[in-house]
């Protein structure tokens, strides 16, 4: 008897008892739910506690900064450089071309006076120095940014920006109300210092500040890891800003601007595997940097022992499902003795029995497996629809849920198996009945 | 359905034949040196009370189990000496089997419980196919080739059961008391099918049974008590 024609006899008798099929199948699909939903769930977390770690970049994010490295910073997650050595393109041309970096993604930080921000309530607030930062919005996932509310400046924009919480709090707003600002405008300033002959500023004696006025947009509210400063806006408008600073005849020295083109690079490298060699990489060029490595790795190890611990949680009640399909085969096989029998006087060998049988435990596992990943699904995204309810009262990002294809592929096929393997001691029992039942009259 | 080829042994050759079951008070002795040959294309009928041991000699025919002393020559084949496996091989194609109570798997249709004989005796799909639908015919009950056994009476179940014996072609038919569980008019149905068979088929048969009008019609009559053969009707000789 070949595998089609056991498959289909098992098939045929896997439904011939209604009722008995209909709570096995449960037993297994509701095993097979907890066993996908609490992967799932943990799947989930551990990508949103990841991303968080990550402040919203890549996991193999790393920022360099404008410093010469020390001996153990490339061990270490934490930024700490020596002496003070400016990144230009001439680096981040250097920084790209190394083999396990995949992309460098400048950053700009320059100081800017916000001459008039309004309240929501129409008070305004009394001007004050803020440090406004550039990053290349059009790749937004490799960014340490996240928006919490609208969206991130538009790539080359002059007019959008996006602010901080911290900022929201200077205008008396929690996050809760990041909304309310969106669309609001603010006028901010870039100031170079000149000599009073040059023409008036805002200050007497030898020199003067010259402001370049812009009125921007608030586009978005953001929590973002990519540099010191309350205003993100585009790597242009940062960049425009940063080089009229220090077109000063103090270089923007006085006003707090860096010498160096960039405040800073994010740099991606090739996975996370590669993060250490990347930063060996970039100390060999010279330039100090920092990347959550340790500790992402450190999370992603207890992540992974909790993956485990639930993902056991419903093994065992997949392994409690499969001993009551065994159950159920047993019961099946005691009741079909004589069935079993006439199969052997036909000619049945023992192993098409064993098969008959092992294969019918199989289908019962797989409708259970099937139905509880898609229950297992729904009760994800259920909790997941919870999860972002709660999230949203506490104006915090959503949590968007990961549903690996290993989970599906392993939620059919585990149960299965397990059907399977459970299924295997009655059907060897089964093999073993012998041909005589079949002419027994009891 | 052509007849298979004359053997130049008998189909059945039975020495000596002891056989025992193992009871709380002791074994009993079910076969007692029994000794019995079939001739190709013979039809017997083994006629006794219950528990004179004629559906464990029957069971020892089709080589559904083991003899414990003496031996069991059917078809040339030595059925003490061969393995689980190869019993299991000659019963798909060499023997048919008819139940007392048909033996149909009831998660199956007529024909798809005909087709099941076929797929354990290795035949195609087409030809397996073509196969159940003759028989079925020839057994009168094409009409119901799609029905389940549930929805068939007892001597259509019966008439399935044995277009399923045929399935393989055997050339030894094993029946165990085919018409007991039928009424009086579906056992002379059923009784005039078995004792065509030789003719028709060249299968040799043997019926074990308690019906009295059914062994008449077989060509010899073989009585069993108390585990021996005690009694042989005159032999007639297969039909012709």
């Amino acid at each position: 008897m070949n595998l089609h024609d056991s498959a289909v006899l098992a098939a045929r008798n896997a439904v011939r008892r209604p009722g008995r099929v209909v709570l096995t199948v449960l037993a297994v699909a509701l095993a097979t739910t907890l066993l996908t939903a609490l992967v799932t769930i943990a799947r989930t977390a551990e990508t949103r506690v990841l991303d968080q770690v990550a402040e919203g970049g890549p996991v193999s994010g790393i920022s360099v900064i404008p410093a010469e490295p020390t001996a153990d910073q490339a061990d270490q997650d934490l930024t700490s450089g020596g002496e003070f050595r400016p990144i230009d393109d001439g680096t981040v041309d250097a920084i790209r071309a190394l083999d396990p970096v995949a992309e460098v993604l400048p950053v700009v930080s320059t100081p800017v006076f916000v001459v008039r921000a309004e309240r929501v309530d129409g008070s305004r607030v009394d001007g004050f120095r803020e440090r406004m930062v550039g990053v290349d919005t059009s790749r937004p996932a490799r960014i340490p940014v996240t928006p919490l509310a609208g969206r991130l400046p538009a790539p080359g924009s002059t007019v959008d920006v996006a602010v901080t919480e911290s900022f929201l709090k200077r205008l008396g707003l929690e996050r809760t109300d990041a909304d309310t600002v969106l669309g609001t405008e603010l006028e901010v300033a870039a100031g170079r210092i000149r000599s009073a002959e040059d023409g008036p500023g805002t200050r007497s004696g030898d020199t003067s500040i010259q402001g370049r006025w812009r009125r921007l947009t608030i586009v978005g509210v953001v929590a973002q890891g990519a540099g010191s400063g309350q205003l993100v806006v585009s790597v242009d408008l940062a960049r425009q800003n940063w080089e009229w600073t220090t077109s000063g005849i103090d270089a923007g020295d006085e006003l707090g601007a860096s010498p160096s083109p960039y405040a800073g690079l994010f740099v991606v490298a090739r996975g996370i595997d590669n993060v250490g060699p990347a930063r060996d990489a970039i100390t060999g060029v010279g330039y100090a940097s920092s990347a959550p490595e340790n500790l992402i790795a450190s999370v992603d190890n207890y992540l992974g022992v909790v993956e485990i611990v639930l993902a056991a949680v419903g093994l065992i009640a997949l392994v409690v499902a499969a001993i009551g399909i065994a159950n159920a085969m047993l019961a099946a096989i005691r009741e079909r003795r004589r069935e079993i029998g006439v199969l052997k006087a036909l000619g049945a060998r023992d192993r098409d029995i064993l098969r008959i049988f092992v294969l019918e435990a199989a289908v019962l596992g797989l409708a259970g497996g099937v139905l509880g990943t898609l229950l297992g699904n729904l009760a994800a995204r259920v909790v997941g629809a919870v999860v972002n309810g709660y999230l949203a009262d506490q104006a915090l990002p959503g949590v968007a849920l990961v549903f690996p294809l290993e989970v599906v592929i392993g939620g059919i096929v585990g149960p299965t198996l397990v059907a399977a393997i459970g299924g295997a001691i009655p059907a060897w029992k089964a093999s073993r009945i012998s041909p005589r039942e079949a002419v027994n009259t009891a | 359905m052509s007849p298979s080829p004359p053997l130049a042994r008998p189909s059945v050759d039975v020495r000596g034949l002891v056989h025992c079951f193992d009871a709380p008070a002791g074994p009993i002795t079910v076969l007692d040196q029994v000794e019995l040959t079939v001739a190709h294309g013979e039809h017997v009928a083994v006629v006794g009370r219950s528990g004179s041991g004629k559906s464990t000699l029957l069971s020892l025919l089709g080589g559904l189990e083991r003899p414990q002393d003496g031996s069991v020559d059917v078809l040339g084949r030595d059925l003490g000496a061969a393995t689980r496996d190869e019993l299991a091989q000659f019963r798909a194609d060499e023997l048919g089997f008819v139940f007392q109570h048909f033996g149909l798997l009831d998660t199956l249709t007529a024909r798809e419980n005909l087709e099941l004989a076929g797929t354990l005796a290795g035949q195609g799909r087409g030809e397996r196919r073509d196969r159940a639908d003759r028989l079925l015919d020839a057994v009168g009950i094409a009409h119901r080739r799609d029905h389940a056994p549930p929805a068939l009476s007892g001597g259509e179940r019966q008439r399935v059961g044995i277009a399923r014996a045929l399935m393989n072609e055997p050339r030894l038919v094993l029946a165990d008391e085919p018409t007991g569980n039928l009424d009086d008019d579906s056992a002379q149905d059923i009784a005039e099918l078995l004792a065509s068979m030789p003719r028709q088929t060249g299968a040799t048969v043997v019926t074990v049974t308690h019906d009295r009008t059914l062994a008449a019609r077989a060509d010899r009559i073989v009585e069993l008590r108390a585990g021996a053969i005690v009694e042989t009707a005159p032999h007639r000789g297969p039909r012709r």
